[in-house]
C-alpha cells in the first residue's frame, strides 16, 4: 500500500498514527474468506472509497471497523489504540447504514440526541448540539416530526446528522445513497462532501458506484473477492489500473488481446500498435491493451498515434456524447466515446456498416498482463 | 356500439350473484349466532322463563350483581387473566426474540415444539397439568390456574411476536449499539419499542382467552373461589337460571370488545400487521 506518500487531500502529518489502520484483517465465513488479508491505512480527516462490486468484501470489512462483525484473524487500530476486541458502544466510531436504520418510534430530534444521551451529555447541551446539527444537514423546524413522515433524503440527512453530532473519530458510510433517485444522490454527493471537509471528520464511504467514488473521494481501494486490487487517489485508479479488474471495473474500459515485443503489441487480429516502451512486461507475453473510450480519436489524427481499421456496427446517440461500437475483427469490438461538441445533427457522422480509420495516444494506452 | 352488447351479456355471466353461496354463509352465520342471540335476548327477559319471552327488564343483571360468589368468581377469573397475560407476554417475547435470534438447530425444534401445545387437545393439556400438580403434591388452586394458562398462552404470544421480530431491521438494533447503547439498553429503546404494539395486541388476545378458559381451568382449580366459567358450570348443573343469560351476554360484550380492541391497537400505532393471526393478512 503506499498510503502514506499518496497525493491525498488529508495526508496524515509525519509522526501521527493513522485514523485507521487495518493490518492483516481476515473474515472467513465457513471455509471462504470475505475480506483476505487487508492491509489498509487511513490519514485522519480522509474521506476514504471502498469500491467493488456486492460480494467483494467492503461491507464486511467496514463492520469489521465499526464493531458488528468480528475479524477472523488481523488488527483495527483506531489513531494507534486496538480497538479489535472492543464491542460497537465502546468505539469511537459512528455509522451511517445503508437502510438509514432510523429509530421509527423517536421524532428527528430525539434520534438525534439518541447518542449524546448514552454518553450523558447534560440536556441544555445535547438540545443545542442536536440544533446545531440539524441546520447543518438542512434539516431545522423538522425536529418534531416522525422519520415515518419524511423523505427518503431527509432520512438520510436524519441517519447522517444521528452519526456526525457525537463528532466521532472516524464516520463509516454503508452505501448511503444507494436507495435515492439519480437526481437527489448527485446533490447529495455533493452535499456529502461539503459536510465533510467542514467537520474535519474522516469519512469511510463504501459504494458500489464507481461515479461516485470518484467524484468524492480523496483516495479509493478497489476491492474485489475479499483483497485490495488497487489503492489510490481517483486519478491513480482510473487513468492507471494495474489490473484488468480495476480497468473493466473502472467506467468502460476496452480490453483487446494480443501479444507484447519490443513495445508493441500485436493484437490478435492482425495489426502491430506501438505501445511505447514498458519495462516489467516481457517480450513474448500475452497481454490485454486496456484503452478507455474517450481517449480513442475518431479524426483529425497526430503523428505518432497508434492508427488501426475497423467497421462501425452500432451508434447510441446519449445528448452530450455518442458511443460508437467499431468492430476491428470478428468478435474484437472497441467503444468510442465522442463528445458532441461541434454537432447538432448527426447524419454527417457514420451509420453502422462503414469503414473508419481510429486512433489513440500510445500513452494513453496500458498493458496488461 | 356492436361490440358493447355481448360484451355486458358476458359480464353479467360471470358477476351474477352465486345465490348457493349465498344462501350456505345465511344458514352458517344463522346456526352459529343464533344460540347466543337467544342467550343474549333472555337476559333481559322479565320472567324467570328460558322459553317465553315475557316484558323487558335487567332484573337478572341486578341478580348477578348481588350474587356475591358469582362476584368473587368474576374477581378469581380477572385476577387469572391479568397474572396469565403478564406471564406469557414476558415469556412469550424472550422465547420469540430467542428463537428468531438463535439460528441453531436446537433453536428450530424449540420453534417447532412450542407450536405444540396450539394443537394438543386442551382436556389433555388440562388432565396433564392436574395430573402433574398432583404428582407433585401441589394443593390445586387459583396459583395452579395461572401456572397452567401461563404455560397455555406463551404459543399464543411467541406465534404473533415472531413474524413481527423476524420482519425487524437488524441494523437499527446495531444502529443503537452504534451510537453507544449496550445490547440490553438497545433491547429496552429500540426494539421493544418497535414491537410495542404486537407485545399490547398479544396481551390482550391472552387475557381474553385466559378469561373465557373454561378447560384448563376447571382441571386444575382449587375449591374456592373459582374462576367464573367453572363456577356457571356447576351452576347450570342445579339448572339453569336466567342470571346465567346476564353473566353469558357480560362475557360476550367484555371479550368482543377486547378482541375489537386488539386488531384496533396496531391501528392506533399507526402501522399494519399486528395481529397478523386475527385479520388474516
Amino acid at each position: 500500500m503506499t498510503s502514506s506518500d499518496a497525493p491525498s487531500a488529508g495526508a496524515a502529518p509525519a509522526g501521527a498514527p493513522p485514523a485507521i489502520r487495518l493490518d492483516r484483517l481476515s473474515k472467513n465465513y465457513g471455509g471462504s474468506y470475505a475480506v483476505h488479508d487487508l492491509s489498509l491505512d487511513i490519514a485522519p480527516g480522509e474521506f476514504f472509497s471502498l469500491l467493488g462490486p456486492s460480494g467483494c468484501g467492503k461491507t464486511t470489512s467496514l463492520r469489521m471497523i465499526g464493531g458488528f462483525t468480528e475479524p477472523t484473524a488481523g488488527t483495527i487500530l483506531l489513531s494507534g489504540e486496538d480497538v479489535t476486541a472492543l464491542p460497537p458502544d465502546k468505539r469511537n466510531v459512528n455509522t451511517v447504514f445503508q437502510s438509514y436504520a432510523l429509530f421509527d418510534h423517536l421524532s428527528v430530534a430525539d434520534n438525534v440526541a439518541f447518542g449524546l444521551k448514552r454518553k450523558g451529555v447534560g440536556r441544555a447541551e445535547i438540545r443545542e448540539r442536536v440544533g446545531v446539527m440539524l441546520e447543518r444537514v438542512q434539516l431545522g423546524g423538522l425536529g418534531d416530526r416522525k422519520p415515518g413522515t419524511l423523505s427518503g433524503g431527509q432520512r438520510q440527512r436524519v441517519a447522517l446528522a444521528r452519526a456526525l453530532v457525537n463528532r466521532p473519530q472516524v464516520l463509516l458510510l454503508d452505501e448511503p445513497l444507494a436507495a435515492l433517485d439519480l437526481k437527489l444522490r448527485r446533490r447529495m454527493q455533493v452535499e456529502l462532501k461539503q459536510i465533510q471537509r467542514e467537520v474535519g471528520i474522516t469519512f469511510v464511504f463504501v459504494t458500489h458506484d464507481q461515479d461516485e467514488a470518484l467524484t468524492m473521494s480523496d483516495r479509493v481501494a478497489v476491492m474485489n473477492e475479499g483483497r485490495v486490487e488497487q489503492c489510490g487517489t481517483p486519478e491513480d485508479v482510473y487513468e492507471h489500473p494495474t489490473s484488468r479488474f480495476v480497468a473493466s471495473f473502472m467506467g468502460t474500459s476496452n480490453l483487446v488481446p494480443g501479444t507484447y515485443r519490443d513495445g508493441q503489441v500485436v493484437l490478435d487480429c492482425g495489426p502491430a500498435l506501438p505501445v511505447g516502451d514498458r519495462g516489467g512486461v516481457a517480450d513474448g507475453s500475452s497481454v490485454s491493451l486496456s484503452i478507455r473510450p474517450e481517449k480513442i480519436w475518431l479524426s483529425d489524427f497526430e503523428p505518432g498515434m497508434a492508427l488501426v481499421r475497423g467497421v462501425v456496427r452500432e451508434t447510441v446517440y446519449s445528448g452530450p456524447t455518442t458511443t460508437y461500437l467499431i468492430e476491428l475483427a470478428p468478435g474484437v469490438t472497441v467503444s468510442v466515446l465522442e463528445q458532441n461538441t461541434d454537432r447538432s445533427r448527426m447524419e454527417d457522422r457514420w451509420s453502422g456498416g462503414e469503414s473508419v480509420e481510429i486512433g489513440w495516444r500510445p500513452e494513453h494506452c496500458l498493458v496488461l498482463e | 356500439m356492436t361490440l358493447r352488447t355481448p360484451h355486458r351479456r358476458h359480464r353479467r355471466g360471470t358477476d351474477r350473484r352465486p345465490r348457493v353461496a349465498l344462501t350456505v354463509t345465511a344458514v352458517f352465520f344463522l346456526l352459529l349466532y343464533l344460540p347466543i342471540a337467544v342467550v343474549v335476548l333472555f337476559s333481559f327477559n322479565g320472567q324467570k322463563s328460558l322459553t317465553v319471552f315475557k316484558g323487558f327488564s335487567l332484573r337478572w343483571y341486578s341478580a348477578f350483581f348481588h350474587d356475591n360468589v358469582l362476584i368473587e368468581s368474576l374477581g378469581m377469573s380477572l385476577r387469572v387473566s391479568l397474572v396469565a397475560m403478564a406471564g406469557s407476554v414476558v415469556l412469550g417475547v424472550a422465547l420469540a426474540l430467542g428463537l428468531v435470534r438463535c439460528r441453531t438447530r436446537l433453536g428450530s425444534l424449540a420453534g417447532l415444539i412450542m407450536l405444540v401445545p396450539l394443537i394438543t387437545p386442551e382436556i389433555v393439556t388440562g388432565v396433564a397439568a392436574m395430573l402433574l400438580f398432583k404428582g407433585m403434591d401441589i394443593t390445586l388452586s387459583s396459583g395452579t390456574v395461572m401456572l397452567a394458562e401461563i404455560t397455555f398462552s406463551i404459543s399464543y404470544v411467541t406465534v404473533i411476536l415472531r413474524s413481527r421480530i423476524a420482519a425487524l431491521n437488524p441494523e437499527v438494533e446495531e444502529a443503537a449499539m452504534d451510537l453507544g447503547a449496550t445490547r440490553w439498553q438497545a433491547l429496552r429503546l429500540v426494539t421493544l419499542p418497535a414491537l410495542l404494539p404486537s407485545i399490547l395486541a398479544s396481551a390482550v388476545l391472552v387475557f381474553a382467552l385466559v378469561f373465557d378458559d373454561f378447560v384448563l381451568a376447571y382441571f386444575t382449580t382449587g375449591v374456592d373461589p373459582q374462576p367464573l366459567s367453572v363456577r356457571i358450570y356447576s351452576a347450570i348443573r342445579f339448572g339453569v337460571q336466567p342470571t346465567i343469560n346476564a353473566v353469558g351476554t357480560l362475557m360476550l360484550a367484555g371479550s368482543v370488545g377486547l378482541i375489537g380492541l386488539a386488531l384496533a391497537i396496531p391501528r392506533l400505532f399507526g402501522r399494519r400487521g399486528g395481529l397478523d393471526l386475527l385479520s388474516g393478512k
